[in-house]
C-alpha cells in the first residue's frame, strides 16, 4: 500500500489579540494510504478543524503553524518560518471540503461560474466550454440533477448545497480530500446521500484519499477504515475503525463513545453517560495528561508526566493506564467519573453532556 | 423572466409612490394656513395704500391666476396636468417670472458642483476603503481614521472653515457666488476658466465629507465579506487573490451601489447649506429664497423635482440590485 500522506509532529497555534497562543495542534502525526479513509474524532474545540486546515495548506492568520513536515505523494513540504507553498497545491493535491458549507459559494454567484473559476485557477489556458463539459459529466456522473449548474447557492437545499460543494472541492481530482464535518448540519438522509457520493468518488478514484473529520463516532463507523481521536490539541488514540469503536484502550475515546447518543450494541444496555467536566482552555492546558482533570483511571502521574505512546504506529493510545495493561480495552464504567477533583460532586454527571453536541467551535 | 416580473412590479411601485407624492405635495402647500394670495396682497398693500375694494379685485385677479378659486379635486387635476406638462406656474415673489424658468436657471449650477463631487467621492472612497481593507496596517488605520474623521465633521462646518481659511484668509479662491460680476452664463471658454474659480471650494467641502463616508462603508464590508466563508473556501481551491477580490468587491458593492443612485438622487435638494455658504446660484440657494418669501409655488416645485429624483433613484437602486443579486429577485417574487 503506497502512503499518500504522512504528516509529522505538527504543531500549530493561534495567536491571540492579546499575544497569548492558543495551542490547537500539539506534535501530531497522522498518515493516509493509498484508498484509505482516516476518521477524526473528537469534542468542540479540540483542534480538529486546525488539524484540517494545516493538512489542507489553508493556514493563515491568526495560525501559524510553528514545526512540522507534510509528505504528499513523496513530495516534501516543511512547515516553518518561510514556509512556501504553491497556490495551486490547493485544490489539486490537497483539497478542503469545509465546515458549514452553507456559505461557502458567494450568493451572487452561480454555481458554474465557481466551478470555471476553479478550473481556470489551475490551467490559465482553460476554455470556458470545455471546463464547463467536463464539470457536467462529472454532475452526471454522480447523480446530481444538472440544473444545479446554473443555481445561485440560495437555490439549493441544505444537503443538495453540500454535495455540490463536495463536487467542487474534488472538481480536479485532488489525491487527498479533507472533509471537515460534511454531514454534521445534515439530516439523516441528506448523510446518508452524502456519504454514499463520497463512497462513489472513491470508487471511481477521483481522489486517493480521505481524512474524515467528525464529532459523530456512528458516521465515522460507517465510512473510515481507521479512526484517531484527538483530544485537546493532541492525537490520543488511533486504531482500525472496529476495533476502536468495540475495543477502545484510551479512556477519553472510551469516554466519547459513552455519551454517543446512538450506542453502539456494546454500550447499549449502559446509562450514557457523558463526560463530566468541558475540555481544556488551550491556552492554558492541564499538565501532565490533559484529560486527567475528567478521567475516571487517573493515577498520580497522570497529573505530572506526559503519558507515553503505547503501540504501534498503526494502532496506539497515549495514555498511562494503556502503557500498564498493554492491549486490554478499558472497562467503559471506570473510565468516566462521577465528580471532579474537590470532591464536589458534578450535577451533571450522568445527564448526557453532549458531546460537541452543538458542533461548531470557535475557528471553522 | 423572473428578472422580468421583478421589474414590473417595481415599476408598479414607482407609479404608485408617484402619484402619492403628488398629492402630498399638492396637500402639503395648500395646508399652509392662510392662503398664499392673502400674504402677496397683504404684501403689496403693506404700507396702506389701496382701497377695500381694490384690494378685493386684486385678491380676485390672483385667486384666479394660481386656480385658487376652484374646488379641491380641480385644483388638484389641474395641478397635476401642468406638471405633466412642466409647467409649474408662475412665482408669487418674483412675478410673473415662470418658476420652470427658475429651475432651469438654477439646476446645472447644483449639478455642477454635486455630481463632480458625488462621482469622484464615490470612485475615490471606495477604493481607499477596499484597499485600507485589503492591506490592513498602517495604511488601515491611516485612512480609517482620517474618514472618520472626514464625515464626522458636518459639511457646512467644512465648507465653512475652507471658506475662511482660502477664501478670507489667503485670499485664492474667490469668497462666493457662481461667476464673477459682470459675466453671464454662456458656452465660452472665459466664462469657464471664471466659473471654475467659484467651483473649487463648494466641491471640495463636499467631496472630502462624501469620499470619508464611502471609505468607511466599504471598509467595513469589504472587511466583513473578508472573513466569509466563501473566501476561505475559494482560497481552499487555489483560486488565486485577484479572482476572489472580484467576489468581496461584488459583494461589497451592493449597498455602496444603493448610496450612489441615492446620492445622485437626492442631489437636487442635497447641497442646500453648502450652496448658502458659497452663495452659489443653484436649487439650494432658490429654495432658500422661496422659503424666506412665502413663494409656493417655487417651493412646491422643487419638492417635487426632490421627490421625484428621490423615487426614480430608489427604483434604480432596486433594479440594479436586482441585476446584480439573485436573493433579492427571488424574495421580491416570491420563488426561489
Ligand atoms: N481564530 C482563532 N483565534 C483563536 N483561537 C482559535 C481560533 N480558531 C480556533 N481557535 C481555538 O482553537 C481550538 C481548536 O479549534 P478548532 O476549530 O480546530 O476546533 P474543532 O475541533 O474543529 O471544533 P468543532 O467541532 O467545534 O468544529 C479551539 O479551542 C478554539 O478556541
Ligand atoms: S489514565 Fe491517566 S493518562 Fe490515561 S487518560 Fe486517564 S489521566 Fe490520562
Ligand atoms: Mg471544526
Amino acid at each position: 500500500m503506497t502512503r499518500l500522506l504522512d504528516a509529522r509532529n505538527l504543531r500549530a497555534a493561534y495567536r491571540t489579540q492579546d499575544g497569548r497562543l492558543v495551542r490547537a495542534v500539539d506534535d501530531v502525526s497522522v498518515h493516509v494510504d493509498e484508498g484509505e479513509v482516516l476518521g477524526v474524532a473528537g469534542e468542540s474545540g479540540c483542534g480538529k478543524s486546525t488539524l484540517g486546515a494545516i493538512l489542507s495548506l489553508n493556514v493563515r492568520s491568526p495560525l501559524q503553524v510553528e514545526s512540522g513536515t507534510l509528505d504528499i505523494e513523496g513530495k516534501r513540504q516543511d512547515f516553518g518560518a518561510s514556509a512556501k507553498i504553491p497556490r495551486t497545491w490547493r485544490g489539486s493535491v490537497v483539497s478542503l471540503l469545509p465546515q458549514g458549507a452553507m456559505n461557502s459559494i458567494s450568493p451572487t454567484m452561480r454555481v458554474r461560474d465557481l466551478c470555471f473559476d476553479v478550473v481556470r485557477a489551475h490551467d490559465r489556458r482553460a476554455r470556458r466550454s470545455d471546463a464547463l463539459d467536463r464539470v457536467r459529466d462529472r454532475i452526471a456522473d454522480l447523480g446530481l440533477p444538472p440544473r444545479v449548474l446554473d443555481a445561485y447557492p440560495h437555490q439549493l437545499s441544505g444537503g443538495m448545497k453540500q454535495r455540490v460543494v463536495t463536487v467542487i472541492s474534488t472538481l480536479l481530482n485532488p489525491r487527498l480530500l479533507i472533509a471537515d464535518e460534511p454531514t454534521s448540519a445534515l439530516d439523516v438522509s441528506s448523510q446518508r446521500a452524502l456519504i454514499e457520493m463520497l463512497k462513489e468518488m472513491l470508487e471511481q478514484k477521483i481522489m486517493a484519499g480521505v481524512i474524515f473529520v467528525t464529532h459523530d463516532l456512528p458516521v465515522l463507523r460507517t465510512v473510515s477504515d481507521r479512526i484517531a481521536v484527538m483530544y485537546a490539541g493532541k492525537i490520543v488514540e488511533v486504531a482500525d475503525a472496529g476495533d476502536l469503536v468495540d475495543r477502545p484502550r484510551h479512556p477519553y475515546s472510551a469516554a466519547l463513545l459513552s455519551s454517543v447518543l446512538v450506542p453502539e450494541p456494546r454500550y447499549r444496555t449502559m446509562r450514557v453517560k457523558g463526560i463530566p467536566g468541558a475540555p481544556p482552555n488551550l491556552l492554558d492546558p492541564p499538565p501532565g495528561c490533559r484529560f486527567h482533570p475528567r478521567c475516571g483511571l487517573a493515577m498520580p502521574q497522570c497529573h505530572t508526566d506526559e503519558p507515553p505512546t503505547d503501540g504501534t504506529e498503526l494502532r496506539y493510545s497515549a495514555c498511562h493506564w494503556s502503557a500498564q495493561h498493554p492491549g486490554e480495552s478499558v472497562p467503559v464504567e471506570a473510565a468516566t467519573r462521577d465528580e471532579l477533583d474537590g470532591g464536589e460532586p458534578l450535577d451533571r454527571a450522568g445527564e448526557p453532556v453532549a458531546l460537541a453536541g452543538d458542533g461548531t467551535g470557535v475557528g471553522r | 423572466m423572473q428578472f422580468a416580473r421583478y421589474l414590473l412590479r417595481r415599476t408598479l411601485w414607482l407609479l404608485v409612490t408617484f402619484v402619492a407624492a403628488m398629492v402630498l405635495v399638492f396637500l402639503l402647500i395648500r395646508l399652509v394656513p392662510g392662503n398664499p394670495v392673502d400674504a402677496i396682497v397683504a404684501q403689496m398693500t403693506r404700507g396702506g395704500g389701496g382701497s377695500g375694494e381694490q384690494v378685493r379685485a386684486i385678491y380676485d385677479n390672483y385667486m384666479r391666476e394660481f386656480g385658487l378659486d376652484l374646488p379641491l379635486w380641480q385644483q388638484f387635476l389641474v395641478f397635476c396636468q401642468n406638471v405633466l406638462q412642466g409647467d409649474f406656474g408662475t412665482s408669487f415673489a418674483q412675478y410673473p417670472a415662470p418658476v420652470t424658468a427658475m429651475i432651469g436657471q438654477a439646476l446645472p449650477w447644483s449639478i455642477a458642483i454635486q455630481l463632480p463631487a458625488i462621482v469622484v467621492g464615490w470612485l475615490v472612497g471606495n477604493v481607499v476603503g477596499a484597499v485600507a481593507a485589503f492591506r490592513g496596517g498602517w495604511f488601515d488605520k491611516g485612512a480609517f481614521l482620517t474618514s472618520i474623521f472626514a464625515t464626522s465633521v458636518p459639511y457646512y462646518c467644512l465648507a465653512i472653515i475652507l471658506l475662511f481659511v482660502v477664501a478670507v484668509r489667503m485670499q485664492i479662491l474667490p469668497a462666493g457666488g457662481g461667476y464673477s460680476f459682470g459675466l453671464s452664463p454662456e458656452l465660452t471658454l472665459t466664462f469657464f476658466g471664471d466659473a471654475i474659480t467659484y467651483f473649487w471650494l463648494p466641491f471640495w467641502s463636499l467631496v472630502i465629507v462624501f469620499i470619508g463616508g464611502q471609505a468607511v462603508g466599504m471598509r467595513s464590508m469589504a472587511i466583513y465579506e473578508l472573513g466569509s466563508d466563501y473566501v476561505n473556501y475559494a482560497r481552499g481551491l487555489g483560486i488565486g487573490d485577484n479572482r476572489i477580490t472580484r467576489y468581496i468587491f461584488r459583494n461589497a458593492m451592493l449597498p455602496q451601489l444603493s448610496g450612489l443612485a441615492l446620492s445622485i438622487g437626492g442631489m437636487i435638494g442635497g447641497a442646500l447649506i453648502t450652496e448658502l455658504v458659497f452663495n452659489y446660484p443653484g436649487l439650494g440657494t432658490l429654495l432658500f429664497t422661496a422659503i424666506s418669501s412665502n413663494d409656493y409655488p417655487v417651493i412646491q416645485a422643487i419638492v417635487l423635482l426632490i421627490t421625484i429624483a428621490v423615487l426614480l433613484a430608489n427604483f434604480l437602486v432596486d433594479v440594479v440590485n436586482g441585476l446584480i443579486d439573485p436573493r433579492i429577485r427571488a424574495a421580491e417574487t416570491g420563488d426561489r
